[in-house]
């Protein structure tokens, strides 16, 4: 199995075995969390898309096949309902600024910070899932394109369109990187 | 030092680090709600077959009526 999880394990949980799909929550929940708070940057944000992300998943599960992946193929699901609660979010999040849960960066000018957290995001959704994964995460291209379900030339070139978007909003904010 | 690493840079000191973050609390409760709460019928659905019945017994034979539509 290309996780290291029992088949059997696989095969129960595809066919609706509640045990099986609280074993396989309590394995993956840390590196899933993980993946979604990398994108919505929001840590109880991030615990409802979790639930929104398992739950489509144990509701989808007739779909997953069970010689694959489990992780990438929860990672994908955990990026789209992701996309959804940035997109969902979208028109509030001017207001926002980073998380302030998250550990603090050293030597930083809060203000300044908020500002770029702010142009971060204003890009559009789809763009601005791609700039967090590539740009402040390094996130492999191969790996970004997996977890979206895109070739990596639409990757590199959503990359390309949100660093010419971020430059132009950080201008106009008075910030040159 | 290029500009992409600079705003790269800029980035990360803007947009902490998500590792070693865990969930604030167990969310496996969470999800069996979840499932819970989308399982059941909700006012609407009873509202709706409630109607369905009452005129079907009114109006019985609507019945083909209906089932032709469906």
């Amino acid at each position: 199995m290309p996780d290291g999880l029992d088949g059997e394990l696989l095969e129960r949980f595809v066919h609706g075995d509640q045990t099986a799909f609280e074993t396989l929550f309590r394995q993956f929940e840390a590196e899933v969390y993980r993946w979604i708070v990398r994108i919505v940057r929001d840590r109880s944000a991030a615990d409802d898309v979790l639930v929104e992300a398992f739950w489509r998943a144990y509701r989808g599960r007739a779909r997953f096949d069970a010689s694959r992946s489990f992780g990438a193929w929860m990672r994908r699901i955990a990026t789209n309902a992701a996309l959804d609660h940035l997109r969902a979010a979208r028109p509030r999040a001017g207001w926002r600024t980073a998380d302030d849960t998250l550990p603090a960066a050293p030597h930083t000018d809060q203000a300044v910070n908020d500002s770029i957290a702010l142009a971060f995001r204003s890009l559009p959704p789809r763009l601005q899932i791609v700039a967090t994964l590539a740009l402040v995460d390094e996130q492999p291209y191969a790996e970004i394109a997996d977890a979206l379900d895109l070739p990596i030339g639409t990757i590199k070139s959503r990359v390309f369109r949100a660093t010419r978007l971020l430059r132009k909003e950080l201008a106009r904010l008075g910030i040159t990187p | 030092m290029t500009n992409d690493d600079r705003l790269n840079r800029i980035l990360r000191a803007a947009l902490p680090s998500a590792e070693g973050v865990m969930p604030s609390r167990d969310l496996w409760p969470a999800i069996l709600r979840r499932g819970e709460v989308r399982r059941r019928f909700t006012l609407t659905d009873l509202s709706i077959a409630a109607v369905v019945v009452i005129v079907l017994l009114i109006f019985p034979e609507w019945f083909w009526l209906l089932a032709y539509q469906l």
